[in-house]
């Protein structure tokens, strides 16, 4: 049944190259979107199958592939990858809805667009490291060309340095994978969490810097973001709804389950200094995004800031802190496609993104009202204003963090208030006023008519926004997933968790006991590991 | 070398083409099918209203005199459950603009009615009708011995009811006969527009504008004939003055966008009125358009209503484009407005005569050079 979930698009986009003839955007779209609403059902399928306290993976399928080389088709689901998948399909749904219905080669553009949904589905169920490794690279190469052929006037330079950043990417996480397998002595890469158990401290703290610049890359984190503003800017709206909403999440879910899952040692090691990088992350991105001018750029930016977050959590490592990280990223997910999509429809109608000349967008019978008011919630809940899902995501973060890393979770909190610090400058200026589009000009000119947004454009920020305040008011339904998962990854780091608790006795699991937030049916106490290690 | 300037050059208007156009019995507006169209059928439903606005101003006038909680004011005399209803779910003529027309005239005077308003002679009559009105009412006899201004000050607002409402009965049945005519094919360039304005105007100049109320069944007047108010000078010039050009700082009348930086530092400036309103609001509070948009909106004309639909985003954003075309006709009505007042004929052959004309015509240009009139040329 997961295989399904990743044949599907391909069969759809196997269709498109089939099609006997011209084939007419309308139709092409009709097919990619049938095919990713049919793997959403799917999804939507195996989470009423899915058993919420099961530990391990789910609805395993394993096909030998490549024995010798330790490769194998491996599938698996658990509750770390359960959301992101719906993500996943959702996004793309909403990637393929809003795409112009007038782009040229369309038959090319949506089978991409499958294909990356199935690369990202594929890599999100492996249960086998060089699997993982396979789908993380398919996703490239389409993206690149949704980049290089459907972007803006700068395509050629982001999508080249997109692709070789992510390239670099691969080879870090591809030498990590091998490492990991060749020094533990096995031959299979099948996912195991014990694989490292046996290796010295500095051999898993090398393999554990290697998977963190990898996917420090893809989330992006400071300083090796660079790539992901040029790639927004000049991705067309869909492809940054897919980047930031699902491609960002590869390396966020790649560091927990990789780096937090595989290399517990390491993890505890470094956790201090990953914190710290957190907070530099956090702070670099909401310093940057307040520097911007261009609407898009503002956003990426606040991407940045936002998968530092997610960092914190994973360093912190305690079950409400790993809860947070797939919050986060589910949060950041929807939040952030919604800016984009929003972003998009601003610069469809208006012709700018710019800042500086943007004004009183919110004009009620000229301007864009709905767009607007969809882009204030959409910011309030970036900034984690309460009944929004940002707010449990931010809250999540900093609860189970603070204890671990007091100074570190207070720094990424000052990161949340410049969130509303830049996303107000956004909304003031581009969104408040006299309505214009243009900077004043000494001619006396017509008062501004911006072309209406149809309700067809409203609908995919509609149903995000619902999204958002849905899962804001009513976080179980988003959290009841990973629950269980994030007391299996947190299982290794009891005793380092106890350790650097601050403001409680050593003796309390407090960290164990916050899950009661969250899950309250599994807030029994585990057994405390006897060897705390604090770095 | 020096070059000097020419004495035509030098004393060239900025807006000389303006005045060129005024004196040339043009209009401020430019000539177009669509100005034409746009300006007749938004002066027809502006007459519509304007009727409505005139007999809800006299009513108040004559039938709510010194009543302190006019709670039914807005409804002349007649008030029903379904007109009660109908009020409360505000689709209805919104009487407040009226209102607030009127006290920007009281705020910023002008004419003579203003004069006489504070005269002995108004004091004296307005004391009459006062004493007889509160003859029998204690609390408010007790209310004009502790504050004796405020009577009166209420009856000097009660007066510009009645002048504005004088004066929009006057517009209102202009405005329609301009339909009338348009439709008739007798009026087809906005020149014929001001034209038959101006004939309007001029007809009505000396209209007595007058005011008394019946106390008890006797008669008391307050702006007598013997005062000598008439219709142009005393109602017109102000009501253009307070309404087209300054303007109120109130909803409703509000034209200026504090947040486009459209108010002038200097003070004395005072240019927020009609001619100078921003049609695109912004949602804060007093932003045109206006009640009276929402007002014109039920009375459109059907050609009217197919050529904003054929436009931009259709009806949606009608009160805008509302508020444009009636921007456009109120400079006609303001071209008309000045072309009356000319100190002397337009086409006087007497150079001394000529340069006066042009001179009343240039300090009239000078206020609204800051005025939307360079957008409605676009």
């Amino acid at each position: 049944m997961l295989s399904a979930l990743i044949l599907i698009p391909l069969v759809g986009g196997l269709g498109l190259i089939l099609w006997p003839g011209k084939l007419e955007s309308q139709a092409a779209k009709a097919i990619s979107g049938a095919s990713l609403l049919l793997t959403l059902g799917l999804a939507g399928l195996l989470a009423t199958r899915f058993d919420l306290t099961a530990s391990g993976f789910q609805f395993e399928e394993l096909l030998p592939w490549v024995e010798p080389l330790g490769l194998s088709y491996r599938l698996g689901l658990d509750g770390l990858s359960l959301p992101l998948l719906a993500v996943n399909s959702l996004l793309g749904l909403v990637a393929i809805y809003i795409s112009d219905p007038k782009l040229h080669r369309p038959r090319l553009y949506y089978v991409l667009l499958l294909v990356i949904n199935s690369a990202v589905a594929g890599a999100f169920l492996s249960a086998n490291l060089l699997l993982f490794f396979i789908f993380y690279e398919l996703e490239l190469i389409p993206l690149y060309l949704l980049i290089a052929i459907w972007g803006g006037a700068r395509r050629g330079y982001a999508a080249t340095k997109f692709l070789i950043y992510t390239a670099l990417s691969g080879v870090l996480i591809l030498g990590a994978f091998l490492g990991l397998v060749w020094l533990s002595g096995n031959t299979s890469f099948d996912y195991d969490s014990g694989l490292a158990a046996a290796l010295p401290l500095a051999q898993q703290i090398t393999l554990l810097v290697a998977l963190l610049i990898g996917f420090g890359i893809k989330i992006p984190l400071f300083p090796f973001h660079t790539w992901l503003p040029d790639a927004h800017v000049e991705a067309s709206t869909p492809v940054s709804v897919l980047l930031a909403g699902v491609l960002l999440k590869l390396g966020t879910y790649g560091l927990v389950r990789f780096g937090l899952g595989l290399l517990p040692d390491a993890w505890m090691a470094l956790a201090p200094w990953l914190a710290t990088w957190a907070v530099i992350s956090v702070l670099y991105g909401s310093l940057a995004a307040i520097a911007q001018t261009d609407m898009k750029k503002m956003v990426a930016y606040s991407s940045i800031g936002h998968m530092g977050y997610v960092l914190l959590a994973a360093a912190a490592s305690t079950p409400v802190s790993i809860v947070a990280t797939v919050f986060q990223m589910i949060s950041h997910g929807l939040i952030s496609a919604l800016l984009f999509l929003l972003v998009g429809v601003v610069y469809k109608t208006t012709g700018t993104r710019d800042l500086t000349v943007l004004r009183g967008l919110l004009n009620p019978e000229r301007g864009l009202p709905f767009v607007g008011s969809m882009m204030i919630l959409g910011v309030m809940a970036s900034a984690g204003i309460p009944g929004m899902v940002g707010f449990i995501s931010e809250f999540l973060v900093f609860r189970g963090s603070f204890l671990i890393f007091p100074v570190q979770t207070l720094l990424c909190m000052v990161g949340s208030g410049l969130t509303a610090v830049y996303f107000l400058l956004l909304v003031n200026r581009a969104f408040f006023g006299r309505l214009a589009i243009a900077p004043p000009a000494s001619t006396p000119q017509l008062d501004v008519v911006l072309p209406q947004v149809s309700w067809r454009d409203r609908a995919p920020a509609l149903g995000l926004a619902a999204l958002i305040v849905a899962f804001g008011l009513q976080p179980t339904w988003l959290s009841r997933w990973s629950e269980h998962i994030t007391l299996v990854l947190h299982q290794p780091y009891q005793g380092f968790v106890q350790a650097r608790s601050r403001f409680v006795p050593a003796a309390l699991p407090a960290a164990v006991a916050d899950t009661a937030l969250v899950a309250p049916t599994l807030a029994q106490p585990l057994p405390v590991s006897p060897a705390p290690v604090d770095p | 070398m020096t070059h000097t300037l020419s004495p035509a050059t030098a004393t060239a208007h900025p807006m000389e083409s303006f005045i060129q156009k005024l004196l040339g019995a043009k209009a401020l507006l430019p000539d177009s099918e669509t100005n034409v169209l746009e300006v007749v059928g938004i002066l027809k439903s502006y007459g519509v209203v304007l009727d409505a606005y005139s007999k809800n101003l006299i009513y108040i006038a004559d039938h709510q005199f010194l009543v302190l909680f006019p709670f039914f004011k807005y409804f002349n005399g007649r008030v029903t459950l379904p007109q009660l209803l109908r009020h409360w779910w505000h689709d209805r003529i919104n009487f407040e603009y009226a209102e607030y027309c009127m006290k920007t005239m009281l705020w910023h005077g002008g004419g003579k009615l203003d004069e006489y308003l504070d005269s002995d002679d108004f004091l004296q009559h307005c004391r009459s009708a006062v004493t007889a009105k509160i003859k029998t009412n204690l609390p408010i006899r007790a209310l004009n011995a502790l504050f004796p201004d405020f009577l009166p000050e209420q009856v000097r607002q009660l007066a510009y009811y009645s002048a504005l409402g004088q004066f929009w009965r006057v517009m209102s049945d202009l405005f329609i006969d301009l339909s009338d005519a348009y439709d008739a094919g007798q009026v087809k360039t906005i020149p014929d527009v001001v034209a038959f304005i101006k004939a309007g105007l001029v007809a009505a100049a000396a209209n007595p504008i007058t005011y008394g109320v019946d106390i008890h069944g006797t008669r008391y007047d307050l702006l007598p004939k013997s005062a000598g108010l008439t219709f142009l000078m005393d109602t017109a010039v102000p009501y253009v003055e307070a309404v087209f050009f300054r303007g109120t700082p109130f909803l409703g009348t509000v034209s200026y966008n504090a947040q486009a930086d459209q108010i002038d530092v200097d003070q004395a400036r005072f240019e927020y009125g009609a001619l100078y309103a921003d049609p695109l609001p912004i949602g804060g509070a007093g932003i045109p358009p206006t009640l009276l948009m929402q007002d014109m909106r039920h009375y459109l004309p059907d050609y009217l209503t197919a050529f904003y639909r054929s436009q931009g985003r259709g009806l949606d954003d009608v009160r805008v484009k509302i508020c444009q075309s009636f921007q456009k006709s109120m400079f006609c009505v303001t071209s008309a407005s000045l072309q009356g007042l000319l100190p002397h004929p337009a086409d006087t052959q007497n150079s001394a005569e000529q340069a006066a004309n042009h001179k009343f015509l240039a300090g009239w240009m000078d206020r609204l050079a800051t005025s939307r009139l360079d957008i409605v040329q676009l």
